[in-house]
């Protein structure tokens, strides 16, 4: 058997370089977008208070807002864009989208309800 | 002019009083007489006074009286002009609309027209065509570099109403011939053919060539979706597709989008290249059920059976994790004397719409003839970031994605590989790539060593 070939001390050390590179500019710009929008969040949060600290106690017995249903948009940029750029619905017709949305549903295992919201907002923005 | 008769009549008394009586008679008149008659002349002068100013307001009365009287005429006048203008024009709509059925009733056939198809039923909007074409350009360390090859992947769908799918992916490949030979060779492999069902909201039946959901690389990354022009290695240890039936489907958890997915199949399964149960005749992508002398048979007794599932938790568009665990196992020799089996778990991270990185660990097992049981092992991990997400206002920049991987095999027998791959997609469009990427491979194989790709990829 055959030993695996020692690597080299030049491109040990450059792909160790390339690695840190690659790394550093992933992590680098995440930082203050994910500073800032923690930053947002906890902003809106502090302001909300705030706004309502005249009916501080009365905010406290009102029951938790139900969770916005998301939109045809944000399903779309959400499932498609794992795998692939997105398309603008302009590239298709309605009728082409409604083929393209059930292989999509077979592919990646969509779920249908979500899987019709994303065709409504495609083919509502379709080239025809 | 009963008053002012009344007021005449008492002035013509008076003055016939004034001139009858003779001075005489008047003298006659002694001072009260003459007293009384004054007061009585003096209350007739005022009574006189006043039915002339009664008189001047009935006067004022009537002039306004006329006044209104002139405007209602002159709106009257007016209306009738305006109404006369409406059965004008009123007119010449109906001699229009008269002009029109006349035209349209010469034109009109006989026959009326047939209703138009929607384009929900025309054969040509059920019909689609997706994929990708890509052309490489290679150098390989110590060898002369080249244009690789040309690769023309598409995807034909058909739909078939609201619940079937028919799709199939090609591959066609040029490819020189052997060497001491001439010419070139197209190969053109049917990647997979499936028919599917939608049975309902959860559960969807597709039957033929499968692509398996070993893992996400076969059904969601392969071709041009992948970041790196190469599949990762240890996909090799894996088949992409298989003959055979699958149910599959999707439960939604909420309304954010986090779902539950799952798969679960039934495929041929490996087989034997040579039919012995020897390590090395282990073929992973045979077994279709039809032989080149035309019999029917599977390849061994039993099919294989396989299962994933996968858990995808979107914390808001763009920000999401997904895991998975697959598996398969099955006979795989002629025999039916030893099985094959595989386990994967595949994740995939998205922080941004810039920031990913996705990978899968596998691992199979199976017994041979001459080997005992074989444990090929391997796992890959790729990240990329888009430069986009610099938000710098540089040209060029924000096409620009930086991708780099890790990937080993070791396929049980003895060869072992490690690679590591840097990279970047520069975005011509949102379709069309030019990706470069250097291999630094490591293998106690000889033949394989570092390689520079180029890639033009064009998604359809």
């Amino acid at each position: 058997m055959k030993s695996i070939n020692p690597i080299g001390p030049f491109k040990s050390r450059l792909r160790t370089a390339l690695s840190l590179a690659v790394v550093a500019a992933a992590l680098v710009p995440l930082a203050p977008a994910t500073a800032a929008e923690d930053k947002g969040e906890t902003t809106s949060k502090t302001e909300k208070p705030a706004e309502q600290r005249g009916a501080a106690d009365t905010s406290k017995a009102k029951p938790k807002a139900a969770p916005k249903k998301l939109t045809g948009a944000e399903l779309y940029s959400m499932h498609c864009n794992r795998c692939h750029p997105e398309r603008y619905p302009t590239e298709r017709t309605a009728a082409q989208w409604k083929t393209i949305l059930l292989h999509m549903r077979v592919r990646a295992n969509l779920p249908a309800e979500q899987s019709r919201t994303i065709l409504k907002y495609l083919q509502d923005n379709s080239g025809r | 002019m009963k008053t002012r008769s009344f007021a005449s009549g008492c002035a013509a008394v008076c003055c016939a009083l004034a001139v009858a009586l003779p001075g005489r008679t008047a003298a006659a008149i002694d001072d009260q007489q003459f007293n009384e008659l004054k007061e009585m002349i003096n209350k007739l002068g005022q009574k006189v006074e006043k039915q002339d100013q009664r008189i001047e307001q009935l006067e004022k009365t009537h002039a306004q009286d006329s006044q209104v009287h002139e405007q209602d005429q002159k709106t009257h006048e007016q209306d009738q002009q305006r109404i006369q203008e409406l059965e004008k024009k009123l007119g010449e709509t109906q001699r229009t609309v008269s002009d029109v059925q006349e035209k349209a009733t010469m034109g009109v056939p006989a026959e009326p027209l047939p209703r138009m198809p929607l384009d929900e039923a025309t054969v040509n909007h059920n019909f689609s065509i997706l994929g990708d074409a890509e052309v490489q350009y290679a150098k390989t360390s110590g060898q002369h570099g080249t244009f690789l090859f040309a690769d023309f992947a598409p995807i034909f769908l058909y739909r078939g109403g609201e619940k079937v799918l028919f799709e199939a992916g090609f591959d066609f490949i040029l490819q020189n011939n052997a060497p001491a030979s001439s010419g070139r060779t197209t190969t053109v492999n049917l990647s997979f053919a499936q028919l599917n069902y939608l049975m309902n909201d959860y559960v969807t039946l597709s039957a033929g060539n499968l692509l398996l959901p070993l893992g996400t690389y076969s059904e969601r990354t392969a071709g041009w979706l992948n970041k790196i022009p190469d599949d990762p290695l240890p996909r090799a240890l894996l088949p992409g597709s298989g003959v055979g039936a699958e149910l599959r489907g999707a439960v939604p958890l909420g309304e954010m989008g986090k779902m539950l997915n799952y798969s679960v199949w039934g495929v041929n399964g490996p087989s034997s290249a040579d039919g012995t149960g020897n390590a090395g005749a282990l073929d992973l992508g045979g077994n279709v059920g039809l032989r080149l002398d035309n019999a029917v048979a599977n390849l061994h007794g039993n099919p294989s059976g396989g299962a994933r599932v996968g858990l995808f938790m979107p914390f808001k568009p763009h920000y999401d994790v997904e895991l998975g665990l697959s598996g398969q196992s099955g006979e795989w020799d002629d025999a039916g004397q030893h099985t094959w089996s595989a386990a994967v778990a595949d994740a995939s991270l998205h922080l941004g719409s810039s920031f990913e990185v996705k990978g899968e660990y596998m691992r199979s097992w199976y017994g041979s003839d001459d080997g005992g049981v074989v444990h090929p092992e391997g796992w890959w991990v790729q990240a990329g970031y888009k430069l986009a997400g610099l938000n710098l206002d540089w040209p060029f920049i924000n096409n620009v994605e930086l991708v780099n991987r890790y990937d080993t095999v070791h396929d049980g027998l003895g060869l072992k590989t490690r690679r590591y791959t840097v990279g970047y997609i520069y975005y011509i469009s949102n379709t069309l790539l030019f990706e470069g990427d250097y291999e630094f491979l490591h293998s106690n194989d000889p033949g394989e060593k570092d390689r520079l790709v180029f890639q033009l990829s064009y998604g359809f």
